[in-house]
């Protein structure tokens, strides 16, 4: 042992070397091993045929024809660009409205009201997902006693139960876990905006209305802008609240995309069981994986130009 | 903006608040009712407080072994992930070396990939390497690898400490090894507190992992063993002790929240660069 601290002590460069090397390679090999050739896997898996139990089977192009006339494909994306148009435009509105009125107030209850929004953040997606499958639920959920509330008798319907109204369910849940991040992140903004640019306006009597509209926006669009692509991007990726608010139900009525490639291989609880796809999973995956990569581009471009610190 | 808002701002941030707050304090609530009580009325309050539904939860879900599985996962991966993404920040920051400017690259390049679609390839890999089924794999799987957002973070953070300590211990002959534990470490604490908060919230609330590599029930974590008793009392309409069991699960997170608060929402910032 001694002998080898010797030695290391008087070759430095090897003992950098090694120490370097020695150290990343295990989590070097695991990143390449099990993040970045999963990509190159997906692109291999996407040309084959494979239940995962006999050997996969070269198949050409035939998943991506297959996908291309796959109503229920069609169908989910559809639903992801629904969600896509949606969650980002209440969910921004409203985190600009409470940014507004966050950034006007600056006092210790406003802080505390800003931490408050930010809870949903850091909350479990099951727990979410069951919160709001009981304010949903037909029986007892909180939505059917705020109607009665208000004289409406809506005893026994299930938002999420019924194919009419399941999808657009979805955007309050979306709204509620978003709003406290791009809260936190437009009151910052707003706050960097220069007082002096204020001062005319509020001599004039603006309103908050005009205010909000006439300064704040126009001076934090950047930020707002590169929110909503990223919030788009969010949207378009994720599928676990869908997973355990519906699991795509009622008959496919909130199936996405993310879903619906997962589901090819993965069992979901109250679905049918089906024999694992992983050759058309990885195909949903690919054109996934295009569909964002293009979106990312997009975003940089936007964001080199407005130098945003995001 | 030192104008004061008016009343109307003051009420629509009071509804925001109450939207949030709410639901979580019904779960509460109902999480101390009797069945019967919560089916003849699910807004009125308990007339005795139910107690029972929580050891009632602890015993029928198995929450005792449940959180033992969630301690190892959680403290487990948090250990590990930190110390490897620490000293990777450590080497691939503070230090020269051939090759470094490629690998960094080969790491930042996370950043860019969407990664949506390896999520069926990695798990064929992960089970042909026999990492699914078992909590020490899974913690491997999520853990080992290179997270480029840690990185990024800390080396950030080291970026502040002064060359000077390390060169005057290299003189003293202190090897890499120890200048990183006895100098770099304690003075990137900062960094370190806040990558582990992420690594932490990132692990206990993971949902999807779980529920993909373990299979077997006596290996669930929380949020999924919750995700299952969901499914069992809500057919034995049974929902007093999922609420129970709800409430339980949130009480680490929101602990956390509430002491690191500050941390999580400068940290949230930063993190957006991951989007």
């Amino acid at each position: 042992m001694n002998r080898i601290k010797k030695f290391l002590s008087d070759h430095p460069w090897i003992a950098k070397y090694s120490f370097v090397y020695g150290f990343l390679a295990i989590p070097l090999a695991f990143y390449l091993i099990f993040y970045l050739f999963p990509n190159i896997l997906s692109v291999y898996y996407s040309f084959m045929k494979w239940s995962g139990l006999s050997d996969p089977k070269f198949i050409g192009l035939q998943n991506y024809t297959r996908l291309f006339n796959d109503p229920f494909f069609y169908r989910s994306l559809t639903h992801n660009f629904v969600l896509m148009l949606l969650v980002p435009i209440v969910t921004l509105s409203l985190a600009l409205i409470l940014a507004f009125f966050l950034a006007r107030g600056q006092s210790k209850r406003h802080d505390l009201l800003q931490a408050l929004f930010f809870v949903p953040n850091i909350i479990s997606s099951v727990v979410i997902g069951l919160l709001w499958a009981f304010i949903y639920n037909g029986d007892f959920g909180l939505l059917n006693a705020l109607f009665g509330l208000i004289g409406i008798d809506m005893d026994g319907f299930w938002w999420l139960g019924n194919t009419d109204t399941a999808l657009l369910a979805l955007v309050p849940v979306y709204v509620w876990v978003n709003v406290g991040f791009y809260t936190l992140i437009f009151t910052n903004a707003i706050k960097g905006i220069p007082d002096s640019l204020y001062e005319s306006a509020i001599l004039e009597g603006a309103t908050e209305g005009q205010i909000l509209r006439k300064i704040v926006i126009p001076m934090i669009m950047g930020v707002i802008s590169v929110s909503a692509l990223f919030l788009v991007l969010m949207t378009f990726r994720s599928y676990d609240l869908v997973l355990i608010l519906t699991g795509g139900g009622p008959g496919g009525a909130t199936q996405v995309v993310g879903l619906y490639m997962f589901s090819m291989v993965f069992q979901i609880l109250g679905t049918a069981a089906r024999t694992p796809s992983y050759g058309y999973a990885s195909a949903i995956g690919i054109i996934l994986f295009i569909i964002l990569i293009v979106a990312k581009f997009i975003i940089d471009k936007l964001t080199k130009t407005d130098d945003i610190e995001f | 903006m030192k104008k004061r808002n008016s009343i109307f701002a003051e009420i629509i941030l009071s509804v925001w608040a109450g939207l949030i707050v709410l639901p979580l304090i019904w779960i509460v609530y109902v999480s101390l009712k009797t069945n019967y009580e919560f089916y003849l009325d699910p807004w009125a309050l308990p007339e005795s407080l139910q107690f029972s539904n929580y050891t009632n939860a602890i015993t029928t879900l198995n929450l005792g072994p449940v959180f033992l599985n969630t301690i190892y996962f959680v403290f487990g991966g948090l250990i590990l992930g930190v110390t490897v993404n620490t000293m990777a920040a450590y080497i691939l920051t503070r230090l020269e070396w051939k090759g470094k400017k490629f690998i960094l690259g080969v790491i930042m390049l996370s950043l860019f990939l969407p990664g949506i679609n390896i999520l069926v390839p990695q798990y064929v890999l992960a089970v042909f390497f026999k990492l699914n089924n078992s909590l020490t794999g899974l913690i491997l799987l999520i853990n080992v690898a290179l997270s480029a957002f840690d990185i990024l973070l800390m080396s950030s953070f080291m970026r502040s400490i002064p060359k000077e300590l390390e060169e005057s211990a290299r003189m003293d002959g202190a090897s890499l090894w120890i200048i990183f534990w006895k100098i770099i470490f304690p003075l990137s604490m900062p960094g370190i507190i806040t990558i582990s908060i992420f690594r932490f919230l990132n692990l206990y609330n993971d949902f999807i992992n779980p529920f993909i590599y373990l299979t077997d029930p006596s290996k669930h974590t929380v949020a999924v063993s919750v995700y299952y008793a969901n499914t069992v009392l809500r057919y034995t309409s049974n929902y007093v002790t999922l609420f129970a069991a709800i409430v339980v699960s949130l009480v680490p997170t929101l602990v956390v929240y509430a002491i690191f608060q500050k941390r999580v929402v400068a940290g949230a910032t930063i993190g957006a660069v991951k989007g």
